[in-house]
């Protein structure tokens, strides 16, 4: 099944009355269960084209299908839907809500999806395992490590199953022993089937990951599947 | 969810929460106290008024009753034909003039009500036993007077009324028996006032030829004939000027106009800060968490939920601060009461500040509505922020 | 003077000049002439009750009454008359509400009044100086009570001060972080900081003066109108101004002196980590 089909999206910001073109042309399929990185030089519109997937901005032009659904003419109310249920961010700075427990936190996308308050709790509960956090389940954002809080950011973005898991360098404010370990969790994701695009910096994350996007100026510049590991 | 991310959003700036809260509670406390202010002395005079269901004033042509000394002469005819009246229920004559008292070597100066105890709309009794018709010689007397002299129930005095202008002498004495405390319902703070038969007084007060009254209380049977009785007395009772409780309240109304205007506008700058106390703090507190609400948009909850959050913020915030209003308003109620009723010859039985289940419900809902509308704003700009944009920005 | 109910009526403005009889004078305040355009030497007809029948007068001369607080309020209109005129219009033969009572110099007014009430019948005698204090005894009530709203409304404004005050410091956290990062001292930081809320809440204060004054004529102008005197409702005298702007000056600078000193007293990196 395709997750992604970008074809031909481009993407225009105007900065008082200046017009910068982030994306200038972009073909993109993704199918389910595939791992693939971003890369490219700063600038080069890779977080760009993570918000577009994601339903976060839409496209100038081209056309966007998630899970076969046409993503441009959608409502607000639709999009905010489809990233709520079908997609899940993992954010560099992780984002979550410091006022809330780590379990809390997970539990908020299920709350909103409408999941009832039990269900929440052991879904919950049994994604905070999964990272490895059952243990500081009711601790509050702010009293833990970057990488329980990229941990607890995990599990919140799998908190719905959604089809497709984006991470705009996850790494990048962890130092290397702690994103190994965030790495090795998206390696079980993988394992399990999960369909993740990873944007990044990180040469060790690039290598790990099978198919790699290389992002210049705009466009893509390889796309390339590694043959082994 | 929804609850713990408001509440401890609000927790987050304890000092900054206490102080809205504390700002929404004072200007709740004036909105209160205005909204008490502006209908409580109307309803308290007017309570006061029909206090023993006497719906009509009969008072000296051109005067308001009690305005004045003056009196209204040869009361009996006009008495008679008012009680001959199919709609009338009771006619209750009320005479005042001053009497003496000896106490001791000094003399004491009394207001004496002369009243007919079968209709007397005037007194509440408190103690003892009431008048009853045709007795000469009992006297009911306010607690104040009763202090002052040292009068029990059963006392025996010696009454002295006004000096007769031909002999100046004080001929007319009475000795009259305490039968009862009574409270006076028109009667200032503290004065020394005396009630006994209507006609006893007349005598006191040497006026048995001029057989006056200082004013009559009229009951009609039912409350829609009252207007009608009202004008019938005027047509056929030239001397007196006629009125109905409500056409007393109108022009009550009329010269307490100042307060009603300074309450109107001292409500008004209370709404306005209020409102603008709570669209300040969510506004600052919405920029400063902008981040979060583009984040919370990101993971998929709907705008209409980010201005729910937002609202319920001010919501809390408005509902702890009218809840501290509501007590700090009647309490400063109670104390601006106290200075408003220490004007001189005012009523006792009048209130300005009248804690009514209604005027407190409409204030606090009227500041509840005013905070959750001015969290509006802040709500729509949280709502409204450009998510990738927003992340951008917060993440720099 | 007191010509309490009495119902004015007006007839045209006709000429009634041609009237062998004088009429009776009257003399109506400034108000009443405006209100109905009426002239000296016009006529008009005046009855106590609208069933009453009326008499024609004629308006001898149009005054202005002395600003009386007592009475701006109520809106009536004063008509002075010859005594014994009122009386007959009033059909009150022989009566009069008070009557003022000049004694010989040197008797003192309580001993005159004592001896006037001796043998009282239907009257009572006051000394002026008595029904005067009386009624600045209303007005003491009056002034009390306003002062108890102008505390509850510095109470009020004390509190949204705050509020602003401290938010406006809050503000610089991140600033606050990136000078101490910088590695600018304390004191400095403090310093501008407080200079900030010092010049805040002066510009604050002055703005809030002319909005005041602003206020005040508006209310002047609007209740002046409404009730047509010369009565000053609002002043804003300058130690009202001077106290407004020394309490918003005092707790300006109080508390912006306090949450910039949690500002840099705080580690730089804690603040930073809140701001983002
Ligand atoms: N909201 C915006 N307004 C104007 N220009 C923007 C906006 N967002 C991105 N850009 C521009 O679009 C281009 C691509 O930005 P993008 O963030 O996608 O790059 P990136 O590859 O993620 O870079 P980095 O590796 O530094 O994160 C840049 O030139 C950037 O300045
Ligand atoms: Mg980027």
């Amino acid at each position: 099944m395709t997750v992604v089909l970008g074809q031909d999206l481009t993407k225009v910001y105007s900065l008082n009355g200046r017009q910068v073109a982030a994306l200038r042309g972009v073909s993109l399929t993704i199918a389910a269960g595939e791992y693939l990185a971003i890369t490219g030089p700063s600038g080069s519109g890779k977080s760009t084209l993570l918000q577009l997937l994601g339903g976060l901005d839409s496209p100038t032009g081209g056309r966007l299908e998630l899970m076969g659904r046409r993503v441009e003419g959608l409502s607000d109310d639709e999009l905010t839907d489809l990233r709520l249920r079908q997609v899940g961010f993992i954010f560099q700075r992780f984002h979550l809500m410091s006022v809330l427990t780590a379990r809390e936190n997970v539990e908020l996308p299920l709350a909103e999806a409408g999941v009832g308050r039990r269900e929440r709790s052991e879904r919950a509960a049994e994604l905070l395992a999964y990272v490895g956090l059952a243990d500081r389940a009711d601790h509050r954002a702010t009293q833990l490590s970057g990488g329980e809080m990229q941990r607890v950011a995990i599990a919140r973005a799998l908190a719905n199953r959604p089809a497709l898991i984006l991470a705009d360098e996850p790494t990048g404010e962890l130092d290397a022993a702690t994103g190994a370990q965030i790495l090795e969790l998206f390696d079980r994701l993988h394992q399990d089937g999960v369909t993740l695009v990873v944007v990044t910096h990180d040469e060790h994350l690039a290598a790990r990951v099978p198919r790699r996007v290389h992002l210049l100026d705009g466009r893509i510049d390889r796309d390339e599947l590694a043959t082994a590991r | 969810m929804t609850w713990a991310l408001v509440v401890r959003s609000l927790f987050r700036h304890p000092v900054r929460t206490a102080l809205v809260v504390a700002g929404i509670a004072v200007a709740a406390a004036l909105l209160l106290d205005m909204v008490m202010l502006s209908g409580g002395m109307e309803r308290s005079f007017s309570r006061m008024l029909l206090s023993r269901g006497f719906q009509i004033r009969l008072s000296p042509k051109g005067t308001l009753p009690f305005d004045t000394e003056a009196m209204i002469p040869a009361i009996t005819p006009i008495l008679d034909d008012l009680r001959a009246d199919p709609d009338v229920e009771r006619v209750g004559p009320v005479l005042a003039t001053s009497l003496h008292v000896r106490v001791g070597d000094s003399l004491l100066t009394l207001v004496g009500y002369g009243v007919d105890p079968a209709g007397q709309g005037l007194y509440e009794l408190e103690a003892g036993a009431d008048l009853v018709p045709g007795d000469s010689t009992g006297l009911l007397v306010s607690e104040p007077a009763a202090a002052a002299a040292g009068w029990q129930i059963g006392d025996t005095i010696r009454l002295q009324g006004r000096l007769d202008p031909q002999s100046a002498r004080a001929e007319a004495e009475r000795v009259v028996t305490v039968r009862g405390v009574v409270r006076f319902l028109y009667d200032a703070r503290g004065q020394r006032s005396v009630g006994a038969d209507f006609r006893v007084m007349q005598r006191l007060g040497r006026f048995p030829d001029a057989d006056p009254a200082s004013m009559v209380m009229v009951k009609v049977r039912a409350d829609d004939r009252v207007d009608s009785v009202a004008a019938r007395i005027a047509r056929t009772h030239r001397t007196v000027e006629v009125n109905s409780v409500a056409a007393l309240v109108v022009q009550f109304r009329s010269r307490l106009v100042y307060f009603q205007q300074l309450s109107l506008i001292l409500a008004t700058i209370s709404l306005v800060v209020g409102v603008l106390l709570v669209g300040t703090i969510l506004t600052i507190t919405v920029s400063e968490r902008i981040g979060e609400f583009a984040v919370l948009r990101g993971i998929g909850v709907r705008r209409a939920r980010v201005v729910r959050l937002v609202m319920a913020e001010g919501a809390v915030l408005t509902a702890a601060g009218a809840i501290g209003g509501v007590i700090l308003g009647l309490a400063t109620a109670r104390y601006l009461d106290a200075i408003l009723t220490s004007f001189p010859g005012l009523p006792a039985a009048i209130s300005f500040f009248v804690p009514e289940r209604t005027a407190i419900a409409k204030a606090a809902v009227a500041v509840f509505v005013a905070g959750v509308a001015a969290s509006g704003y802040p709500a729509w700009l949280a709502a409204r922020a450009p998510i990738a944009e927003t992340l951008r920005a917060d993440a720099e | 003077m007191s010509s309490f109910g009495v119902v004015l009526l007006l007839h045209g403005l006709a000429l009634a000049a041609s009237t062998a009889q004088p009429l009776p004078g009257i003399a109506i305040e400034r108000r009443l002439a405006d209100r109905y355009r009426l002239a000296v030497g016009d006529t008009v007809r005046l009855t106590p009750a609208a069933d009453r029948p009326a008499a024609r007068y004629l308006v001898e001369a149009i005054y202005q009454p002395k600003a009386d607080p007592a009475t701006a309020l109520r809106g009536e209109y004063q008509i002075r008359f010859h005594l014994p005129e009122l009386s007959r219009l009033l059909g009150a033969a022989d009566r009069v509400d008070r009557i003022a009572v000049l004694g010989r110099p040197g008797i003192p007014a309580d001993s005159t009044a004592f001896r006037l009430n001796q043998p009282a019948f239907g009257y009572r005698a006051y000394p002026s100086e008595r029904i005067a204090s009386e009624s600045s005894r209303t007005f003491a009530v009056v002034s009390r009570f306003h002062r108890a709203i102008g505390v509850i409304s510095i109470v009020a404004s004390a509190v949204f001060l705050l509020c602003i005050m401290l938010l406006k410091v809050e503000e610089r956290r991140l600033d606050a972080a990136v000078m101490r990062m910088i590695g600018i001292s304390r004191a400095t930081v403090f310093r501008a900081f407080v200079l900030e809320a010092t010049l805040v809440a002066a510009v604050g204060s002055g703005l809030g003066v002319g909005l005041a004054a602003v206020a005040g004529a508006l209310t002047n102008w609007v209740y002046r109108r409404r009730f047509e005197t010369s009565l000053v409702f609002s002043h804003l005298s300058p130690d009202i101004v001077a106290f407004g702007v020394g309490l918003s000056l005092v707790l300006g600078v109080a508390v912006g002196a306090l949450a910039a000193r949690r500002l840099v007293t705080a580690r730089p990196l804690a603040l930073w980590r809140r701001a983002g």
